[in-house]
C-alpha cells in the first residue's frame, strides 16, 4: 500500500511539474463580438489565376466536407478534375463534427486536409486555433473575377470575416423558410401562417383534426446545437430578441427571448412526436410522407421534395417566410442556420492546389452549376437568384422567398467563445422542451453560465 | 555468472513489455493529469497553470454530477440484466449439443456488428412515426398513440439500455457458456449417484463452482458499460434534457465540442478515480463472496 502511495504521489508531482513549467498565465479576457483571434495565420502569397488555367495533373487534394453535402462535393471533385487534372479526395464527416475534425487535423499535426468546408459559427474557433489561412491578400489578388460585391452581405461578412480579416469564401447560404403541405392546410381551410400565433393555431388544428394520422407541424428539437438552437433562433429573432445586446453582453434571458422559448414549448405540444427526438431525418421523413403539414427547413427543400424517388408530395407544397413575432418588436426573419464557408487549411501540404480549388469553388460560373443540381448547396451570390436556370430549378416561388428573406436575415455568433456558449444553451433549451425547466429558468441559467464563461 | 543471468533474465524479458505499457498507458495519464491543472484548450496545451480550479469547477458542475449518476445507473442496470440473462441462456443451452454451434454464431452477430450500425438500427426501430416498434404496437392495439421512445425523458434511458442489452447479452452468454462447460464432471456424476435433485445440484454445485467466473464476467462487462458512448451519441446526444447524459459523452462535449481540454482532463481524472474505486470495491467484494462460497 505504501509503494502504491509513493507511485501515485510521484505521478501527481510529475503532472504538476509538467503543467507548472509552462509559460506564465495570461488573464482571460471577455471576447468582443467579431474580434480577431490572438494568433492567426499570416496572409500568404496566393496564386492569382483561377484554377481552370493551371494544370495540376497527378496531384491530389483532400477536401473536408459534411455528409449532407456529399453529392455536391462529389460534383465539385469531378468538375475540378476535368478542369485541372487534379484528383479530389473527399473526407466526409457528420455535419456537427466538421469543426472538431478540422481543428484536430491542424492542432494534432496530422495535416490531412487541404481545403475545409466549415460551419460558419465555428469560424472564430477555427481562426483562434490557427486552422484557416488568412485570405486578405487572396481577395485583393483575385478581386477582378471574384466579384465579391455579388455575395449577399449577410453571408460574405458573417461566413468569412473575423475582425478585419477574411478566412474563407461563402459556399452554402442556408436560411430557414416555412414549408407547408397544401392539401392538409386546404382540408382545414387554413392559410399559411403569417405570425407565430397563426402557426400555433394551424399546427394545433391539424394535429387535433388528424388524430395521429398526421401532424400540424414538425419541430426539430433534438439535442444538437445546430438543430435545437436553429429552431429557437427562428423564434428568437422574430420575437425581437437576440443572443447578445448591442454592447456584446449576453441577453439570452430578455423578455423577448423568454417569450420565444415559451412559444417553442407551446408549439411542441402539438408537433410531430416528439420534438426532442426529431432531427433532420425524422423531420424530412414526416414531410416527404405527408405526415407533417409544416416544417421549418432550408431553401433546398423544394427541389428535394419534388424528387419522386423520395417524396410522396411532389408539387403539393408551398413556401413562405418564417412567421412574424408578436408586438412592436415582432418582425419577420430568416435565420441563417447551418450556413457554410470554404477555406484553406494552414496545415495543407499543397497550398497552390488548395488555393486553386478555393478559386474554383468561388468562381461564379461554378457556383451557378452547383446551385442548380440537387446537393444541398444554396446560393450565396445575388446573381444566382437572377439566373433563369436557378429560378427554373428551384421554382419562382422559392427564388422569390429566398430573395425576400435576405433582407431579414439573422445570424449565429461567430466569436471564438461561441462553441463554449452554445452547449449550455442547447442543454437548457432541451430541458425547457421536456418541461424540466420553465423557459424563464432555462434562459436565466443560460445567462448565468454565459456570464461566467465570458467573465462578466 | 550463470546464477546472475538466471536471476535477471525474467526481468530482462519482461522489460520491453513493461516499457511499452509505460509509454502507452502512463505517459498519456501523466499528460492528462498535467493539463488538468491548466486552462488548456485544444490548440494551447498547458496554457495558464491554475492549480485545482478545474477540479473545484467539476464539483459544482451539475451536468457532470448528473452524467456520473446516469453512468452508474446505466452500467449497473445493463450489466446485471445482461449477466443474468447471459447465464440463464448459457445454463439452458449447455446441454444442447446440436444447436450450440449455430447459437454461438448467432450470439456473435451483435458483437460483430459495428456499434454505429447497431445504433442506427435501433434509431429506426424507435422512430416515432415510421419505426417498427410503434408500427406493431399500434397495429396490435397495444397502444393508442405514438410512443416517443427517444424523445420522452422517462423512456429515453430505458430505450438505450434495451439496445445495449440486445447488443451485449450475447457477450455474457458466450462467456457464461465457456465457464459452465469448463466445470469438472466428477461432482455431477457423484451427485447423480446420490440421487440429488436438479435444483439441489444447481444450488450446491453449479452456482458455487461457476460464481468466481460469473463475478469476473460481471466486472468485465461493468467496466465496458461505464464507458458507454456510441449509443448515446447516435441515439439521443445526451437528451432529452440531460436524461441520457453520461460521463464519457460529457467529457467528449467538453473536450472536443467546447475545446476545453484542461477542464476535460480534470473530468477524465475524476472519472478514472471513480472507476478505480469502484473496481477495487468490486474486486474486494468478489474475494469476500469467494470466501463465503468456499
Amino acid at each position: 500500500m505504501k509503494k502504491l502511495t509513493y507511485v501515485m504521489s510521484l505521478f501527481v508531482v510529475l503532472a504538476v511539474l509538467l503543467a507548472a513549467c509552462q509559460p506564465a498565465a495570461t488573464p482571460t479576457e471577455a471576447p468582443k463580438p467579431q474580434e480577431p483571434a490572438a494568433e492567426v495565420a499570416k496572409p500568404t502569397e496566393a496564386p492569382a489565376e483561377p484554377a481552370a488555367e493551371t494544370s495540376f495533373a497527378g496531384q491530389t487534394l483532400r477536401f473536408l466536407t459534411i455528409q449532407p453535402h456529399n453529392v455536391a462535393a462529389q460534383n465539385l471533385a469531378t468538375w475540378f478534375e476535368e478542369e485541372t487534372g487534379a484528383k479530389v479526395e473527399l473526407i466526409v464527416v457528420p455535419y456537427d463534427n466538421v469543426i472538431e475534425k478540422a481543428v484536430l487535423d491542424v492542432t494534432s499535426g496530422a495535416n490531412e486536409v487541404d481545403v475545409i468546408e466549415y460551419w460558419y459559427p465555428g469560424l472564430g474557433t477555427m481562426v483562434e486555433n490557427n486552422v484557416l489561412e488568412n485570405l486578405d491578400q487572396w481577395y485583393v489578388d483575385n478581386a477582378d473575377w471574384l466579384k465579391a460585391d455579388d455575395f449577399f452581405p449577410v453571408y460574405f461578412d458573417t461566413f468569412t470575416k473575423i475582425g478585419d480579416s477574411r478566412y474563407g469564401i461563402p459556399y452554402d447560404g442556408d436560411m430557414h423558410l416555412l414549408w407547408y403541405y397544401k392539401p392538409l392546410l386546404e382540408k382545414y381551410n387554413l392559410q399559411p401562417p403569417a405570425t407565430w400565433d397563426d402557426y400555433l393555431t394551424v399546427c394545433k388544428t391539424i394535429t387535433e383534426g388528424e388524430k395521429g394520422e398526421a401532424y400540424g407541424c414538425a419541430i426539430m428539437g433534438a439535442k444538437s446545437p445546430l438543430i435545437l438552437i436553429g429552431s429557437y433562433l427562428n423564434r428568437l429573432g422574430s420575437f425581437g430578441g437576440s443572443f447578445f445586446d448591442a454592447d456584446g453582453k449576453p441577453a439570452i434571458n430578455s423578455p423577448e427571448a423568454v417569450a420565444a422559448l415559451q412559444a417553442l414549448v407551446d408549439e411542441s405540444k402539438y408537433a410531430l412526436p416528439t420534438p426532442s427526438a426529431v432531427a433532420f431525418d425524422e423531420s424530412l421523413g414526416a414531410w416527404f410522407t405527408a405526415k407533417a403539414a409544416m416544417v421549418e427547413f432550408w431553401t433546398d427543400l423544394g427541389s428535394m421534395t419534388d424528387d419522386p424517388a423520395s417524396s410522396k408530395i411532389v408539387g403539393q407544397w408551398g413556401v413562405v417566410p418564417l412567421p412574424k413575432g408578436p408586438g412592436d418588436k415582432g418582425k419577420t426573419v430568416a435565420s441563417v442556420n447551418a450556413g457554410f464557408g470554404v477555406g484553406v487549411s494552414t496545415g495543407s501540404k499543397n497550398k497552390d492546389l488548395a488555393y486553386a480549388f478555393l478559386a474554383f469553388v468561388a468562381n461564379p460560373e461554378i457556383a451557378a452549376r452547383y446551385n442548380t443540381v440537387v446537393g444541398g448547396i444554396d446560393p450565396v451570390r445575388k446573381s444566382t437568384l437572377d439566373n433563369p436556370k436557378f429560378v427554373e430549378f428551384v421554382g419562382a416561388e422559392v427564388a422569390d422567398a429566398i430573395a425576400k428573406a435576405h433582407a431579414n436575415a439573422v445570424v449565429w455568433p461567430t466569436d471564438a467563445k461561441w462553441f463554449k456558449l452554445q452547449e449550455p444553451l442547447t442543454d437548457n433549451l432541451s430541458l425547457a422542451l421536456t418541461g424540466e425547466k420553465t423557459p424563464q429558468k432555462a434562459l436565466d441559467d443560460t445567462q448565468k453560465t454565459w456570464e461566467e464563461i465570458l467573465g462578466q | 555468472m550463470n546464477a546472475t543471468l538466471e536471476k535477471y533474465t525474467p526481468k530482462l524479458m519482461v522489460l520491453p513489455t513493461f516499457l511499452i505499457l509505460l509509454i502507452i498507458s502512463l505517459v498519456p495519464l501523466i499528460y492528462v493529469l498535467g493539463i488538468s491543472f491548466t486552462n488548456s484548450t485544444i490548440a494551447k496545451p498547458f496554457n495558464d497553470f491554475i492549480w485545482f480550479e478545474n477540479y473545484k469547477k467539476a464539483f459544482t458542475d451539475e451536468v457532470f454530477g448528473t452524467s456520473l449518476v446516469n453512468t452508474l445507473i446505466f452500467a449497473f442496470t445493463v450489466t446485471t440484466i445482461q449477466t443474468f440473462f447471459g447465464f440463464i441462456l448459457a445454463f439452458a443451452m449447455q446441454r444442447e449439443r446440436k444447436l450450440s454451434g449455430v447459437l454461438r454464431t448467432l450470439a456473435l452477430l451483435p458483437l460483430f456488428t459495428p456499434p454505429v450500425a447497431i445504433a442506427m438500427i435501433w434509431r429506426l426501430i424507435y422512430d416515432p412515426n415510421q419505426g417498427m416498434l410503434n408500427y406493431y404496437l399500434t397495429k396490435w392495439g397495444l397502444t393508442s398513440g405514438v410512443i416517443p421512445f427517444l424523445g420522452d425523458k422517462s423512456l429515453a434511458f430505458p430505450s438505450i439500455m434495451l439496445a445495449d442489452i440486445w447488443q451485449w447479452t450475447p457477450f455474457c452468454f458466450l462467456l457464461c457458456m465457456a465457464a459452465l462447460q469448463s466445470l469438472p464432471r466428477d461432482p455431477y456424476e457423484a451427485a447423480m449417484v446420490d440421487g440429488a435433485s436438479g435444483w439441489y445440484v444447481f444450488k450446491r454445485l453449479t452456482l458455487p463452482m461457476v460464481a468466481p467466473q460469473i463475478i469476473v464476467i460481471f466486472l468485465f462487462r461493468l467496466l465496458i458499460a461505464l464507458k458507454v458512448f456510441d449509443l448515446i451519441y447516435m441515439l439521443t446526444f445526451g437528451g432529452p434534457g440531460n436524461s441520457t447524459q453520461v460521463a464519457s459523452f460529457y467529457l467528449y462535449r467538453v473536450s472536443f465540442k467546447q475545446f476545453q481540454t484542461g477542464y476535460g482532463g480534470a473530468l477524465s481524472i475524476l472519472v478514472l478515480i471513480l472507476i478505480s474505486v469502484l473496481a477495487t470495491l468490486l474486486t474486494k467484494g468478489r474475494e469476500a463472496i469467494l470466501k463465503r462460497v468456499e
